[in-house]
């Protein structure tokens, strides 16, 4: 129907693999330039090596960046998934009024820019002394993940038969006991979904923790001010893993929500 | 039964009230306050005294236009093809443009640097085919920001635009293809406007997006392309001015929030 005759046909063609390669090409650039022997980014590289992986690994800062790193998201996501999947079932089951604004202000941080965020979280927890904290560098990143959360698990609340709840209470269940009988396994694939969303979104925050992280350093944050000076080759072994990282827990998600036959419902 | 549910948001409402809420508060309260004063405008006064300010929010606007453009003009034509494909096309293609949105940013970022550097892809590839004799610069100045937040931001638009655009009934246009209506006409009178609420939707929330834009100019403008952000950034953490800061973050604030009221609106239109 559209773009029928042949011209037009071949030319939307062209502009939807320029509209994939450039949004792919770079990334798949960045692979091969890891492994190369050079120091200069210069393609195709003229050898291989992995002297950049070493580099990475072989330095006990970054491999502190990827601590801290790993314990914020660990943390961060889990408080997030909790607060925000009980919340979201609240929202989509409760009758309670002003659920519209609470639901507005849980996505806030999604729509706020991020670096205004930053800012106040600066002055905010300068106010408090607790600036460069852990706990603060936590509280953060479960702000910002929450709408993740709300987003993925309020799809999966919404679809799922309410009246199987109800049975379970008229039948004389308690609401942990429906909780953890009948609504967390029919979820299990969204709540793993929502939990892994959350811990990559954090797990790659960059700008709220380049603010106010103070002395903690993490991978982004470390990537970042390396970035800002001056390019050096092992952010391309960085760059990659992360790419590996995002690639391996993207699958995992849609392993898992495709077996549960909801992965259309996630992507779109 | 009414109120109940409530118990399940209270301890998210409490964490949102003290860790976002508050500090947003706080931020707008010292924009506008002055010990012992009380309400003033003095910050905003001092903005429109220095041109630094207006050099740096045209840059901003100047950028977020022609990336937004950019986005508009490479996201139609990939979300039109998306949708001329088979069910396992549009899943393969689809996958494609939904891993880049959850890749880091700094390696999306990143890896135009290494493209687009000196001796990276692009400029070999223009040397070779004899285009140039010496090496584009495309770092470090206003093209390589623009190109960078164009791509980074491109799911946005892409995603929500082929969500409306295979809710669009076949039969339409096969009732408008069999009144005999040329495809030009058909794409223009019937496909076009079905898409234009999802359009314009995505178009404002990609310019959103470019205006709060930080670490992509930071990276590949490297310091020579000063957009709102990294303005507030010098204002935080180089030179202590928070007030200054706060006020900018308050109009950046309502900016976002005006626009965003708009694209809601779109948005609800578009589903519908």
């Amino acid at each position: 129907m559209i773009g029928n005759t042949p011209w037009t046909q071949r030319l939307l063609t062209a502009a939807g693999f320029f509209g994939l390669a450039f949004l792919t090409v770079p990334l798949l650039i960045v692979i091969p330039m890891s492994f190369s022997s050079a120091r200069a980014l210069t393609f195709p590289p003229p050898g291989l090596s992995l002297r950049w992986y070493e580099a990475f690994f072989g330095d006990s800062r970054w491999m502190e960046a990827m601590a801290t790193s790993a314990s914020v998201a660990a943390i961060s996501s889990v408080a997030a998934l909790v607060l925000g999947g009980l919340a979201v079932y609240g929202l989509r089951r409760g009758n309670f009024i002003g659920r519209g604004p609470a639901e507005g202000n849980f996505m806030a941080p999604l729509i706020v820019p991020t670096i205004i965020t930053a800012i106040a979280l600066y002055l905010g927890l300068a106010k408090v002394g607790l600036l460069g904290s852990f706990l603060g560098l936590v509280v953060a990143h479960t702000i910002l993940n929450v709408p993740l959360v709300i987003m993925v698990l309020g799809v999966a609340i919404r679809e799922f038969d309410q009246r199987i709840e109800q049975v379970a209470w008229s039948l004389g269940a308690s609401w942990t006991y429906t909780m953890r009988k009948v609504v967390l396994p029919n979820l299990a694939p969204s709540v793993f979904a929502a939990w892994i969303f959350a811990f990559i979104g954090s797990f790659d925050e960059v700008i709220v923790t380049s603010f106010i992280a103070g002395k903690y350093e993490t991978v982004p944050k470390k990537m970042f001010n390396e970035l800002i000076l001056e390019v050096n080759p092992t952010i391309t072994a960085v760059a990659t893993l992360l790419i590996a990282f995002t690639v391996l827990a993207l699958a995992a998600v849609a392993f898992i929500l495709g077996r549960a036959g909801k992965l259309k419902q996630t992507l779109v | 039964m009414r109120g109940q549910g409530f118990g399940f948001i209270a301890p998210l409402l409490v964490l949102m009230f003290v860790a976002f809420n508050a500090p947003i508060v706080y931020m707008l309260g010292l924009a506008f306050w002055e010990k012992g004063r009380g309400f003033t405008l003095q910050h905003y006064e001092g903005l429109l005294d220095a041109p630094v300010y207006l050099r740096v929010l045209g840059n901003t606007m100047r950028v977020a236009l022609v990336a937004t453009l950019a986005n508009v003009v490479i996201g139609y034509p990939l979300a039109l093809w998306m949708r001329g494909l088979s069910n396992r096309g549009r899943m393969i293609a689809l996958s494609l443009v939904v891993l880049p949105f959850w890749v880091s940013i700094l390696v999306r970022t990143y890896a135009w640097i290494v493209v687009l550097g000196n001796g990276g892809l692009v400029n070999r590839a223009l040397q070779w085919s004899g285009l140039t004799d010496a090496p584009v610069s495309f770092l470090y100045n206003e093209l390589g920001v623009t190109i960078g937040m164009a791509n980074v931001l491109l799911p946005f638009l892409v995603l929500p635009l082929f969500a409306a655009m295979i809710r669009i009934d076949d039969r339409l246009l096969q009732a408008a293809a069999s009144l005999g209506a040329p495809p030009r006409t058909i794409f223009w009178k019937v496909f076009f406007p079905l898409t234009l609420p999802a359009l314009a939707a995505g178009t404002l929330l990609v310019f959103i997006l470019c205006l709060g834009f930080y670490v992509t100019p930071a990276i590949l403008g490297g310091g020579r392309v000063p957009m709102i952000s990294n303005l507030l950034d010098t204002l935080i953490n180089q030179i202590p001015r928070w007030e200054t800061a706060a006020a900018i973050s308050t109009i950046l604030l309502i900016v976002t929030l005006l626009i965003f009221a708009a694209y809601r609106r779109l948005d609800r239109k578009a589903s519908a």
